[in-house]
């Protein structure tokens, strides 16, 4: 009876977890699906009702936006963007969380909250914070620069902006990624730096040999979630497009998604974008783990 | 000097091996380079969260006409204005954030510790299916859902009401991962076993034993769900169409994104992005604590 | 303690939403239908939910509530853009819209295909008389049926600085070659200064331009669409602005940004054409130039002329699926023709009215804050309304005026042609249509 019991305790934990996942994640994405499959056709003028009919139209809308180049031009954009982001803004959050959990660090409280800050930044304004920090004619960085006598560089020029969107991406991204190493790294119990310590570790070498193959589980989870994140940047390029001619509306796929759901009322090809996105987003981030799988897994499954 | 770690299951056994050598005596210099790093990191940080306070303090005279990182003179008459606008709306929305907020990252932190420690301390069938269909869950994003979503809680005529907002959050893949992650590195199975000695229920050797260890990972959670449903635009924004019922990322949208005809409100917006970030701020502050708690092995506890 | 509690949230929660689900929702905003409990009360009053994002109409519709207790209208602000018409669309799937909502003239014809919007010849048909001809086709699309009730327009003017104008020796120009010249004054004079800027991030104004050419994007032609967006009034004013985009003497850059606020504040640009609501816009951005701005009727294409066209303005609109249609119709029509209704409309909230009697009543008498000097401001613009011309829209605006900033956006990056922008905006629009299933012709 007890074994019983116990063997149905994990089901039974994990249960609220797949209701949820199945309530709000499942069924709006077979319905995504299920849209991604339909088109709404019109006749005549389109007024009046019976105008419209939702119809089935197999791949259609699959074919439309696999044949449109904007979509392979922003795949290629988000990969450019995404080489400069994901080894800047990961490295500097394994970094700065190595730094807060050793013990040569002073200011660590001041550090700790000052980088979390701008995961905090609500995203309503940040068009505003970022046209302060970018445009020429209010740009404080721009401004000191000028009364040093050094070049300004235009922020928003069509190369200039793939850095200037990356560092947008890493100024909010970093804290919250360093926030989840920094507490992986608190789970390791304490003694096993002391015996490292007895035997004469530095703070970099205990940083480097024990440290970081220790962290190696959630440095993969935090690479892994942030590609996929990266592969849907979307908030960082629709801040800076209305300050800006060089951005399109289709600058990255899932911005064409944005577009094509929410303003030109096209959930169908949205439905079939979003798919193909997701897709690829599986074959990357599968074949990450595939090329890890042995270091991070190895331990877990 | 060669050390090599065995990171094995029981994080309790780890060798290292190899030559020792003495520590060579540090310059001061070198001894404060990981601090000026660490210091740099912070102020690049700073400087954009800079402008908010700044921003917030100026009058809308000021805004567009002084230098972008100096203070103004109308912070007062600016948190006057917001408090008054349409009779004190901004304190609803604020409220009704909290609500969500609360609610919604608690609820978060605690199925996410449930599951990522039965997925973490359990071995059983479909283990694995489950793990990667949760986690799969991220590879959507909220923009492809936002519509779906809306139409499934209008069928149950849910939408439009909190539970539209509240409900959706509490399932987090991210957060699950973190807690199975967490309770993996945190829980070793030798106070499990010695736990469950002592008694044949499950939930209470999830209840004293790994939850007061997994607290601190519970805790980042509950923070990184907080400031993600505190900030999150879309979700409300679909799903809400009572002004009373916004919280402050969609009422502020509404201060900026008046039409055409009438100008933006951005000292107010400032204004309230500003006092929006001060629950937040001092979350993280009270919640610090307990990234400083050390775990001792051995025995139970309590 | 914590599991046990976990256990028990997360039955309530379950509960909870089961409960919820069962029917005891508390509800979106759906049109007046009755509660639950049926009580055989003779006269309940009728409830409307109406969407806007006009500031301050609170006590606009307060007064109608005490004025009328059968019918009671509860006020939802919203934020005004795209998104709100994609979340009226889908609260129409879901089939509970808002039963009055606030519709800006471009988005009708896509509620209108989308069988969002009520037919309201009938009841409102007669208040056909309180508009001008080119307003009334706003909300009619040139059909019999009538949309939506016209609430504010935006004729376009041409705002310049007059203190600047003064002290450079400027002459405010009444024709677009007069215009073209004085940009190229503006920057031999002083470099630092550009007489205004092209922005493409503004299709709204690019099209009211272009009504003032005679543009026609789209026309209702029997049972199809006559499409054409870059017709030859169209290519002129593009191939204008392109002449001085590509000479320097205008400025690129788009509006609505710190940059540009700033320049609005410091002189940098000097002139904006804009439309009637423009005191608003520049009190809120540009505080401290007040009284230094003055206004004219845009340049004209020849000096006989006196046209201009339309930027933004919006309706009043029913919904289809609303249960209180008739009702919901007459707010609709006191809202935005009762003269204490419109002269309370343009008090609190700053709007300039489509209703042409409002247009010079007392509310408008005196100039607006941001003008004090220039106390026929409101008489010069009913004149600038009367001569306004606009077009019919289409039903894919959304797509036409995304098409627009990127291809001009991309234009004007690139250094390429704005008429072949204004080409790629025509084929953008015309392979939606079609794609669509639309009838499409020209």
């Amino acid at each position: 009876m007890t074994r019983l019991r116990t063997r149905a305790v994990p089901y039974m934990m994990v249960l609220p977890a797949i209701v949820m996942f199945t309530l709000f994640l499942l069924l709006p994405i077979a319905y995504t699906v299920y849209l991604s499959v339909r088109r709404l056709r019109v006749s005549g003028l389109g007024f009046g009702g019976g105008a419209r009919r939702e119809v089935g139209v197999g791949f259609a809308n699959y074919s439309a936006s696999l044949s449109d180049p904007e979509l392979w031009h922003g795949a290629l954009r988000v990969l450019l963007y995404g080489s400069i982001v994901l080894p800047v803004m990961l490295g500097l959050a394994l970094v700065f969380a190595l730094l807060l959990d050793s013990s040569v660090i002073r200011l660590r409280r001041f550090s700790r909250i000052a980088i979390f800050l701008p995961y905090a930044v609500p995203g309503v304004i940040a068009t505003l914070l970022w046209g302060f920090m970018y445009l020429p004619s209010v740009s404080p960085i721009l401004n000191v620069m000028q009364r040093l006598h050094l070049p300004q560089p235009d922020f928003l020029t069509p190369v200039a902006i793939f850095p200037s969107l990356a560092n947008i991406a890493v100024w909010g991204g970093v804290g919250f990624n360093m926030l989840v190493l920094y507490t992986a790294l608190r789970a390791v119990p304490r003694e096993l730096y002391d015996a490292a310590r007895v035997d004469g570790c530095s703070e970099l070498q205990l940083a480097l040999r024990v440290k970081i193959p220790l962290l190696l589980p959630a440095i993969i989870l935090v690479s892994v979630f942030s590609i996929i994140a990266t592969l849907q940047v979307f908030s960082e390029p629709t801040t800076l497009r209305p300050l800006t001619n060089t951005i399109l509306s289709t600058w990255s796929p899932l911005m064409k998604v944005y577009r094509d759901a929410l303003i030109q009322n096209d959930i169908y090809s949205a439905a079939a974008t979003s798919v193909i996105i997701a897709a690829a987003a599986l074959l990357l981030s599968f074949g990450f783990l595939r090329v890890v799988q042995r270091r991070a897994f190895g331990e877990m499954s | 000097m060669t050390t090599t770690v065995d990171a094995t299951r029981r994080p309790g056994r780890l060798r290292l091996q190899g030559v020792s050598q003495r520590q060579p005596p540090a310059s001061q210099r070198w001894r404060l380079l990981p601090t000026l790093v660490l210091v740099a990191g912070a102020l690049y940080c700073l400087l954009p969260v800079i402008w908010v306070p700044m921003a917030a303090t100026k009058t809308g005279a000021e805004l567009f006409t002084t230098f972008t990182l100096a203070p103004g003179h109308g912070l007062i008459g600016n948190l006057r204005e917001l408090s008054a606008y349409r009779g004190g709306q901004f304190w609803r929305w604020m409220l009704n954030s909290a609500v969500y907020t609360g609610f919604g990252a608690a609820l978060s932190a605690m199925l996410s510790a449930v599951t990522g420690y039965a997925l973490a301390k359990y071995r059983f069938r479909g283990r694995k299916l489950v793990f990667n269909l949760l986690i799969a869950g991220v590879l959507v994003p909220q923009i492809t859902l936002a519509v779906p979503q809306y139409l499934l809680l209008a069928k149950v005529g849910l939408a439009g009401s909190y539970w539209s907002v509240l409900l959706p959050s509490i399932f987090s893949p991210y957060g699950i991962y973190l807690a199975r992650i967490y309770a993996t590195a945190a829980i070793p199975d030798e106070m499990l076993e010695a736990a469950r000695l002592d008694t044949a229920s499950e939930l209470r050797v999830f209840r004293s034993v790994a939850i007061p260890l997994m607290l601190p990972g519970m805790v980042t959670v509950f923070l990184v769900q907080f400031v993600a449903i505190w900030n999150n635009f879309l979700l409300p924004f679909i799903m809400l169409s009572d002004d009373d019922r916004f919280p402050i990322t969609v009422g502020l949208y509404t201060l900026l994104s008046q039409g055409a005809s009438q100008p933006a409100l951005y000292t107010l917006v400032i204004t309230g992005a500003l006092l929006s970030t001060v629950p937040l701020v001092a979350l993280f502050l009270s919640l610090q604590r307990y990234w400083r708690l050390d775990l001792i092995t051995g025995g139970l506890k309590g | 303690m914590r599991a046990k509690f976990l256990s028990r949230a997360v039955s309530v929660i379950l509960g909870a939403v089961l409960l919820a689900a069962a029917g005891c929702s508390s509800g979106s905003s759906g049109g007046g239908t009755s509660d639950t409990q049926a009580q055989p009360t003779p006269q309940r009053p009728v409830k409307l939910t109406f969407w806007t994002w006009v500031p301050n109409i609170g006590p606009v519709v307060k007064q109608w509530n005490s004025q009328h207790p059968e019918i009671q209208v509860t006020v939802s602000e919203q934020a005004s853009g795209d998104e709100l018409v994609t979340k009226v669309l889908t609260a129409n799937k879901a089939g509970n819209p808002p039963d009055l909502f606030q519709a800006e003239y471009q988005a009708l014809p896509t509620f209108v295909t989308n069988d969002v919007v009520a037919d309201l010849a009938g009841p409102a048909g007669g208040a056909k008389g309180q508009f001008t001809e080119g307003t009334w086709r706003l909300v009619t699309l040139g059909t019999p049926s009538v949309y939506a009730v016209p609430q504010d327009i935006g004729p376009m003017m041409l705002y310049y600085r007059s203190d600047l104008f003064s002290k450079l020796g400027l002459t405010v120009p009444k024709t677009w070659d007069e215009f073209a010249q004085l940009a190229r004054t503006v920057r031999a004079k002083d470099p630092k200064r550009y007489l205004t800027t092209f922005s493409s991030g503004d299709p709204g104004w690019f099209a009211g331009l272009s009504q003032q050419a005679g543009a026609q994007w789209w026309q209702v032609e029997g049972d199809s669409w006559k499409v054409n967006v870059d017709d030859q009034a169209t290519q002129k004013v593009a191939d204008y602005w392109d002449g001085l985009v590509s000479a320097g003497v205008i400025d690129h850059r788009p509006m609505y940004t710190p940059q540009w606020n700033k320049a609005m504040n410091d002189g940098t640009l000097l002139a904006w054409p804009s439309a009637v609501w423009g005191p608003a816009v520049l009190g809120g951005i540009a505080p401290a130039t007040k009284g230094k701005w003055a206004i004219a009727p845009l340049p004209q294409w020849s000096a006989s002329e006196q046209k201009t066209g339309y930027w933004g303005g919006s309706s009043t609109a029913v919904a289809a699926k609303s249960a209180n249609k008739d009702a919901a119709t007459k707010f609709a029509v006191w809202l935005n023709t009762d003269p204490q209704a419109v002269q309370a409309l343009i008090k609190v909230a700053g709007v300039y009215p489509a209703a042409t009697n409002a247009q010079s009543g007392p509310a408008l008498q005196q100039a607006p804050a941001f003008f004090p000097g220039q106390t026929d401001f409101y008489r010069q613009a009913a004149v600038i309304a009367n001569t306004a011309v606009g077009f019919t829209f289409g039903p894919n605006v959304n797509v036409t005026y995304q098409a627009y900033r990127d291809a001009f956006g991309k234009a004007i990056q690139q250094k390429t042609s704005f008429s072949g922008a204004a080409k790629t905006m025509l084929d953008t629009t015309l392979n939606d249509m079609r794609k669509s299933g639309f009838s499409v012709s020209g």
